[in-house]
Order: C-alpha cells, then sequence, then structure tokens
C-alpha cells in the first residue's frame, strides 16, 4: 500500500505523529492545508501571486522542518500553519526596502467602517482614504488583528487560535482597536 | 513596510483555482528541503573511530604483506 493510500485510511493527528518521522507522510498534510494557506497568504499580499506562491512554500518548509516540535495543544493544526504563514508574510513586509502596497476591497472598508460605528451607509472615496490612512497608523499587531477579522473574514475562534489566547481576549483586542479608531475619527470629524 | 490602498483597479483579490495548482507541488517542496537540510559527508579525519578502524585495517594488511615478503 502506498503512503498516499494509507494515509486516507488515516486520522489527522495520526498523519500528524507519523509526519514527525517521515516526512513522505508531510505530503498528506500539504494536500489538505496547500489551498487555504496560498488563498490566506495571497490575500494578505494583495493579489501577489509569484510571492504567494514562494511565501507558501517557505511556509510548508519550516513546518516541514519543524514537524518534531510541533506539540497538540488542542488548536487546530491549521493553525500552527496559519501562524507560520502569518510570520512569513510580516517578516516579507519588513525586509522591504520600499512601501509595499496592500490592496483592500471597498467592501471591506465598508464593512470595517460599519463594525467601528463610524459609518452605516455607503462611504464616499474621500472617507475611504482616511479609513486607510487611520488603520495605516495602526502598530503591526494591531493590523494583523484587523487584517485577519475584516480583510481576511476569519472568526473570533479561529483568529484566538492562531494566537493561541482565548476567544474573549481576541475580541477584547479588536474592539479596543475599533474604539480606537472611532475616537480618532471623531476628533478629526 | 507595507501599506493599505483602496482597490479601485479592481484587481482580483481571491486566487483562481488555476493559480493555486500552479503553485501546488510537493515533490518541488520536498526536493528543496532535502537540499537545503542534507549535509556533505563527514570527512574521514573528523571522524576519529572510522579512522582508528582504516589504520587497524591498514596495518593488519601491511603487516600480512611484510610477513609474505619474509
Amino acid at each position: 500500500m502506498s503512503r498516499k493510500e494509507h494515509s486516507k485510511q488515516l486520522s489527522e493527528s495520526e498523519i500528524i505523529a507519523l509526519a514527525k518521522t517521515d516526512q513522505k507522510y508531510f505530503g498528506s498534510l500539504y494536500d489538505h492545508y496547500f489551498d487555504p494557506i496560498f488563498r490566506f497568504v495571497f490575500k494578505r499580499l494583495g493579489g501577489d501571486e509569484e510571492t504567494a506562491g514562494d511565501l507558501t512554500q517557505q511556509t510548508f518548509m519550516k513546518a516541514m522542518a519543524n514537524m518534531s516540535k510541533y506539540e497538540d495543544r488542542g488548536f487546530p493544526f491549521s493553525s500552527w500553519l496559519y501562524r507560520i504563514a502569518q510570520n512569513e508574510v510580516s517578516m516579507f513586509f519588513r525586509q522591504q526596502s520600499k512601501v509595499y502596497s496592500v490592496a483592500i476591497d471597498e467592501s471591506r472598508i465598508q464593512e470595517f467602517a460599519q463594525e467601528a460605528d463610524i459609518f452605516s451607509s455607503h462611504m464616499s472615496m474621500e472617507d475611504q482614504d482616511k479609513l486607510v490612512e487611520m488603520l495605516n497608523g495602526l502598530n503591526e499587531s494591531e493590523l494583523e488583528l484587523i487584517e485577519l477579522r475584516f480583510f481576511q473574514e476569519m472568526s473570533f475562534k479561529e483568529i484566538a487560535e492562531i494566537y493561541s489566547v482565548s476567544e474573549a481576549t481576541a475580541k477584547m483586542r479588536t474592539y479596543r482597536i475599533l474604539e480606537r479608531i472611532n475616537k480618532q475619527w471623531k476628533n478629526e470629524e | 513596510m507595507r501599506k493599505f490602498t483602496v482597490n479601485r483597479e479592481q484587481k482580483n483579490l481571491n486566487p483562481t483555482d488555476a493559480q493555486v495548482k500552479r503553485h501546488k507541488d510537493f515533490s518541488r517542496l520536498h526536493h528543496d528541503y532535502e537540499k537545503l537540510t542534507k549535509r556533505g559527508k563527514k570527512p574521514l579525519y573528523r571522524d576519529p573511530k572510522m579512522f582508528m578502524f582504516l589504520l587497524v585495517i591498514a596495518i593488519i594488511l601491511l603487516l600480512l604483506f611484510l610477513g609474505e615478503l619474509n
């Protein structure tokens, strides 16, 4: 029986245990998680396909190299991969000598504005630009949180799993940022 | 450093299945990983056990050869 066929009969935790000692079993994890990780990286980069491909491969390379250190702490395996991918993309941004532009859809900005209680109806282009400028003023960890929640459209549960925190903590951190944006917006009006 | 901008050019921010497929290649990943992690063979002089073993064999062969000559 080939490893691929054998993997199909195993549970994920069994495959993870085997992948720690035999890299060929890592292939099943790669097959299963490549798509969501690639989509995640692609979106974070604002649609840069080639860089997304490279960073996704790097993510899996790191995961493969650190498989023996992976511990099941009650969070899904995917959250570990998302965390590695998140770090890879952030490192890529830090290494850029020039400013790297990441495009966000207008609908996402609109949703963010509604959640921050800034706008409930349609925003003008100027207001969208103003809000994006405010977002660019946030620090890196705050931006990452906003990105995951509003631009990657992840649930608080998924965000909590990536950061290995409770759902309540992820929610609280996000709403604190929204409150600050809301205050800043009202002060500038 | 990165900066957010509004996607007014209507750039596709979600990859198509074809784009995902184009980059999915486990054999390439495995090959790259092997290339990166495979260590060069340990030189003989850095392996004292192997060095001593080969030295003893060489001495035995030399003694046998000298014994044959005598």
